[in-house]
Parts: C-alpha cells; sequence; structure tokens
C-alpha cells in the first residue's frame, strides 16, 4: 500500500489501526489551520478541520461528501491511487476547487484550495450582499453585547437558530435566481414578524440567527418563533412560479452568566429536535436535548466502527411456502452485538446509520454476507434483504447487487430486495429505474410492510413487484378482528390478481396460521413456522422441515 | 419583470378576534387599504369576508400581482392562506374595481348569510375558478342594486 506522508493521511491510516485513538485522531485533525476532510471508503465525513467547517459554513462530519460535490463523480475506489480533482461547495454558494486523493484503501482526503478559502472567510466578515444582513462575526458581537445587557436588566436574551425546510430544492429545481428572489422575501417576512430592536443574521446559505433582546417570559420567545414558523411557511409567488418552503426553530434563552457560543450551540440542538419532529415548527432547548445528543453521538461513534470491528451479524428467518408447506426461502435479519451495550436493536441503530449515510456500507456488507451464505444452501432456497430507501441514493446499489451476485455465483432469481413503501415516496422515479434495472437482472423485489404506509395501491400498479408483505399487525390482530381478516383477504386477492405473492409476517398462532390459510396468503413468516437462527442452524432445520409438514 | 397580465386567487381564515362591529370596522380598513394601494400598483380584483373567511382575486400585472401577494402574505390579520390560482388571463373581470368588496352593505347579516347559503360559500371546498365565478357573479349583482 502506498503511503502519502502528508499529516492528516499519517494521522488516518494509523486510526484505522488503533480505532481507540479515533478521538484523539478526530481532535488533531479539527486543529489543522488547512481546511481538510477526512473521507471514509463510501466518502462520508469522518474528521474535518475547523478551517474547513467555517469555509464550508457548516459542521458536515457524517454528511456524504457527494451532496458536498459539484460533479456527480461518485469516489472511485478502483483508482484508488489517482488523485481527482473536484469542486466543492459552501453553504452561501461559492464554489473552490478540492483535490481528492486516497488514503491508501481506508479512505480519502479532502483538501480545499487554502488561498480562495481564505477569501470566503474574509467575505463572511462583512454584510450579505443579497440580503444586507449581518453575517456571523456581527452576530457575535452583538450577541455578547446583548448577553451584557440581559446580565444588567435581568431580562434573558433569546437565540432562535432557523433552517429553511426545502430551500435547497427550490435552488436545484428552479434555479439561483430564483433562490435569491426567495430568500430576499423570506428576510422581508423575518423582518415582518420581528421588532425592529431584534437582530437578524444569515449564517448560512438557508440559516439565520434571530436575536431576540430584553423578553419578559419563554412565552415571548414562544410566540416569535410561532410567527415565523407561520409567516416563513406561507406559500411564495415568484416570477410566475408558486413556491413552498417552510422552517424550522430552534430557540435558547440565556439564563445568568450565558456565553453566547454556548447559546448558539443549545439552540442548534433545539433545531435538530424541531427538525427531527418533522420540520416546520419550533423546540425550544431543554437539557434533556443535550444528554440524547451525547449518547447519540456515542452511539455513532461505535456504529462508526462497528463494521471494521466485525460486530455484525446476520440471522435468517424461515419463509414458508402454504401449498407445499416446506421453506421456500429465509430473510437476512442484521444484529448488532455491541462489546458492552449487547444486543443492540436495530429500532435503535438503523434510523441513525440511514441519517448518517452509514447504512450504505452496512448494507452492502448484508447483501454480500447474506448472498454468500445462501449460495451454499441446497437446492433453490431464496434470501430476502431488506434496502433502506438511502441505498438507492448515490446510484451504487446494482453496481453492488450484480458484484455479490458474481462474487457468490447465487443464481439471481434466488435474491429478494426488500423494499417499504416509504423508500418510494422520494425520488419515487429513480428508485423505480433502479428497481426496473435489478429486475432486469433477475432479481425479484418485494413490497415490505404493506398496509402500514400511505398509498400503496398506486405503488402496486407502477412497479410489477413479485411479491407483497403483509405487515404484522394484520396478521395479529386477524385472532380477534374480523377487519383484520377482511383487510388480509382483500390483500391476498390484490396479490393474486396482480400475479403477485403474498407473505403473512408475524404469525405466532395456530390460529392465526389457519386464518392466513383460508385467506389466500401463499406464503408465511414468523415465530411460529420458525424463529431467526444463525447462519449455522440453517442446514438442521432444512433438514427436519422437508421431512415433516410444519403445520401437523 | 413582467408586466404580463396575471390573476391570482386565494382564500383564507380570518384571526381576528373582534365584536362584529370592529370586526366591519377593521375589514373596511383592510378593503381602503388595498385600494389605494391597488390603483397606484394597477392591480383590480374582488374581497369578500364571510365571518370565517376571507377569499380575494387579485388581477393585473404579474410583478404588481406578486408585491401585492406578498404584502397580504405578511398580515398576521389571517392565516391558513391557500392558494387557488395565480396564471396569466387574457382579460380582466373586475375591470373598475380597485378592489370591489362583495357584500359591502355588511349591516345586513342575515343576507349576508342568505349569499353565503345560496351560493354555497365555502371557500376552502372551492376551486379558483369557482372563486372567481361567484364574486365575479356577485360583484355584478352589488354593481346592478348601487346602480
Amino acid at each position: 500500500m502506498e503511503h502519502r506522508e502528508s499529516g492528516a493521511s499519517a494521522v488516518m491510516q494509523s486510526s484505522q489501526i488503533q480505532p481507540t485513538h479515533e478521538g484523539l485522531l478526530n481532535t488533531a485533525v479539527s486543529q489543522l489551520s488547512v481546511p481538510v476532510l477526512v473521507l471514509d471508503q463510501g466518502g462520508i465525513v469522518v474528521a474535518a478541520s475547523r478551517a474547513a467547517e467555517a469555509v464550508l459554513g457548516k459542521h458536515v462530519i457524517g454528511e456524504n461528501v457527494e451532496s458536498l460535490l459539484l460533479r456527480d463523480a461518485k469516489l472511485d475506489r478502483r483508482a484508488a491511487d489517482l488523485a481527482s480533482q473536484d469542486w466543492i461547495r459552501t453553504v452561501i454558494g461559492s464554489v473552490l476547487p478540492t483535490r481528492i486523493e486516497p488514503l491508501g484503501e481506508a479512505g480519502f482526503l479532502l483538501t480545499i484550495d487554502p488561498e480562495l478559502a481564505r477569501d470566503v472567510l474574509e467575505e463572511q466578515q462583512v454584510p450579505d450582499d443579497l440580503t444586507g444582513l449581518p453575517r456571523r462575526k456581527e452576530l457575535l458581537t452583538k450577541l455578547n453585547t446583548a448577553l451584557e445587557n440581559a446580565r444588567r436588566d435581568g431580562r434573558p436574551v433569546a437565540v432562535h437558530c432557523l433552517d429553511l425546510d426545502r430551500f435547497k430544492f427550490v435552488n436545484d429545481t428552479l434555479g439561483h435566481p430564483i433562490g435569491d428572489a426567495l430568500l430576499k422575501k423570506v428576510v422581508q417576512r423575518m423582518q415582518s414578524a420581528c421588532r425592529k430592536t431584534d437582530l437578524i443574521a444569515r449564517v448560512g446559505g438557508d440559516e439565520f440567527v434571530i436575536v431576540q433582546e430584553g423578553i419578559p417570559t419563554v412565552e415571548a420567545a414562544e410566540a416569535l418563533a410561532r410567527r415565523l414558523v407561520d409567516l416563513i411557511g406561507r406559500t411564495y409567488v415568484l416570477r410566475g412560479h408558486t413556491v413552498n418552503i417552510g422552517v424550522s426553530i430552534g430557540v435558547m434563552l440565556s439564563e445568568g452568566e450565558s456565553d453566547p457560543d454556548t447559546l448558539m450551540r443549545s439552540g442548534d440542538l433545539a433545531l435538530y429536535q424541531a427538525k427531527n419532529a418533522g420540520r416546520g415548527c419550533f423546540a425550544v432547548f431543554e437539557p434533556s436535548m443535550d444528554t440524547a445528543m451525547q449518547e447519540r453521538r456515542t452511539l455513532e461513534i461505535d456504529l462508526r466502527r462497528a463494521l471494521a470491528l466485525k460486530e455484525f451479524e446476520l440471522d435468517y428467518q424461515p419463509q414458508i411456502d402454504l401449498s407445499s408447506d416446506r421453506p421456500v426461502g429465509f430473510e437476512a435479519l442484521l444484529r448488532w452485538k455491541h462489546p458492552k451495550r449487547g444486543r443492540v436493536s436495530p429500532l435503535a441503530f438503523i434510523p441513525l446509520a440511514e441519517e448518517t449515510g452509514l447504512i450504505t456500507p452496512i448494507g452492502e456488507w448484508v447483501i454480500r454476507t447474506a448472498c454468500h451464505e445462501a449460495s451454499s444452501w441446497p437446492g433453490d432456497i431464496s434470501i430476502a434483504i431488506n434496502v433502506s430507501a438511502v441505498q438507492f441514493r448515490g446510484g451504487g446499489l446494482v453496481e453492488t447487487v450484480l458484484s455479490a451476485l458474481s462474487q457468490s455465483g447465487l443464481k439471481p432469481e434466488l435474491l429478494e430486495l426488500e423494499i417499504t413503501e416509504s423508500s418510494l415516496i422520494d425520488n419515487t422515479e429513480m428508485v423505480l429505474s433502479t428497481l426496473r434495472q435489478l429486475k432486469e437482472i433477475g432479481v425479484r423485489i418485494s413490497m415490505d410492510d404493506f398496509g402500514t404506509g400511505y398509498s400503496s395501491l398506486s405503488y402496486l400498479q407502477k412497479f410489477p413487484f413479485d411479491k407483497i408483505k403483509i405487515d404484522q399487525s394484520f396478521v395479529r390482530g386477524a385472532d380477534d378482528s374480523s377487519d383484520c381478516g377482511a383487510l388480509l383477504k382483500a390483500i391476498a386477492s390484490i396479490g393474486a390478481s396482480l400475479g403477485m405473492k403474498t407473505t403473512a409476517e408475524g404469525v405466532e398462532t395456530e390460529n392465526q396460521l389457519a386464518r392466513i390459510r383460508s385467506e389466500g396468503c401463499t406464503q408465511v413468516q414468523g415465530y411460529l413456522t420458525g424463529r431467526p437462527m444463525a447462519s449455522g442452524a440453517i442446514l438442521e432445520f432444512l433438514n427436519k422441515t422437508m421431512m415433516k409438514d410444519i403445520a401437523a | 419583470m413582467s408586466d404580463d397580465l396575471h390573476k391570482l386567487v386565494y382564500y383564507s381564515h380570518n384571526r381576528m378576534v373582534a365584536d362584529d362591529v370592529a370586526l366591519r370596522d377593521a375589514v373596511q380598513q383592510i378593503l381602503v387599504t388595498s385600494q389605494k394601494n391597488n390603483r397606484a400598483a394597477g392591480v383590480t380584483g374582488a374581497l369578500m369576508f364571510n365571518s370565517g373567511c376571507f377569499a380575494q382575486i387579485l388581477e393585473g400585472p404579474m410583478d404588481a400581482i406578486e408585491d401585492t401577494f406578498e404584502r397580504i402574505q405578511q398580515d398576521e390579520r389571517h392565516g391558513d392562506v391557500s392558494l387557488l390560482a395565480f396564471e396569466p388571463t387574457s382579460h380582466r373581470s373586475f375591470e373598475n374595481w380597485s378592489m370591489a368588496f362583495v357584500g359591502a352593505s355588511l349591516d345586513d347579516a342575515a343576507r349576508f348569510a342568505d349569499v353565503a347559503r345560496a351560493t354555497a360559500f365555502d371557500p376552502s371546498r372551492m376551486d379558483g375558478d369557482r372563486i372567481h365565478a361567484i364574486l365575479r357573479e356577485l360583484t355584478m349583482a352589488e354593481e346592478h342594486t348601487a346602480a
């Protein structure tokens, strides 16, 4: 492996060897005065220098660098010994040249042109051309003064951290001139909601901070936040276009010895909470948010190294065909065994993995491992694998599947990818085109958790799914609710008439099984017909169940 | 910049908490201000107020419509604004009205209620064309009565 002895690259090489030093190394990278980002193999930013975050105008750790780069070029691991040039976008829309060089096979080092970066940073010191609003530097100065006044008068200062929802989408689809015109109107609406004495600053492309001085109570801060959410969220008409955006707001009130940094950080935490609560709303900071964030951070750090430390495992749950009562396939279920936390529930780490983009490398590992495992099974036993919406972004899914199939020798028609309805909600066309490519290869596609989403029937029409998996809530309810029974029957007959198989999930009792059989489902999966098992137990299970009827 | 003739239709919910008299005064005030602004901007249209809701049509050069609508959007006396139509149009329907007010004789609440019944005036259930047609019809009736 060729080593490039720049400071940061040496730092990263050793972090691969000793993960315990990761925190120290990240801190070291963060102190560098050169604007650099350290990327992992998948292009996720794992460390960033302060200079880089300052010039980009936001925190980028955990983000996929592809969302920042101008070119859509995927980082190419096969060409891993060549440095490449690209351009990176800052939040205020500047575009800066960057150099991306591989760090052996561990990842990449991205360096932003230091001189141009310095120019951009200097621009940050003067008022914003577009809106005329002060930037971060003036904000901090004025916030300091406001805090001094607050200590004197005993009337707190409220900091509102605002982040526009869907602004990037408007900019990308309608173009920058419309985006700029929109920002001007947004600022007018902020001004209309605020008092003249409130300070409004633009701290990023679509990020603003409002300092509300001398407020009597937390209610006054809430009232302003509510007004801002209302006014900014109202429809805009711009050069003949109708535009809808929203705003998420985090609010923090000063107390006693508050300093600007802590206030802004807490405001950001509350903003994160507001975004998580579905955007288009505000949240007032509570200390518990800080604790939750710390926990999330440590979980994220653990999750980042889980793949390298081989802490993931797959269990396999049998799927039984109801006409023969024999197993016809298994669903791969991801397990994380953490040395200290023990078994971490997928409900706890999958959303985090999706949010941080880590789901892409983890998902790739699942696909490769499960295909490899399934290729050793006798007969035509299929393998079902869950695919997250996030894995469709970036366009690497088809390649991953092709490569996993060719490496394992598994027949494509034995691979079933399960997607949920929610994957289809955003970027429907892009997801559908990926599904079509997969289907052309011969891979089967299932609709998972059917019945829990929204416009399920229209999606069934849009794509020829091979199988519908009926959510367990309908199966569990079928015991005592005739409604659920009726729904089961309806879904089974929709499946039958569209030529799709139907699998009932979560079957636990003989009653449920009998019900499912009589309603016409074609397959069943659940504790009753087979619990999830380690790969080592599969052959024995197959031998046993091939001998006798499982329903007997 | 564009001065192509456009029309815009919206409805919204009243947020003013006031008794009937104060409400009437407030609506009157809104009307006067909007007539003044519209005359200057070359905007015509009609406004309807029915206790809970405003419905309004604006017609004029696109830029003027956008500025007027932006001012309306910043007004916190109403909320839940739904934009029903914003599109080019070949002619004005309210040529003579800087802002016609439907049901100008607000005194007669019963009459207004009749209008609501007769026209099934529930803007939240109508599209822009329907509101446009109703407002146009009612304005013509007002014009006729006034003459």
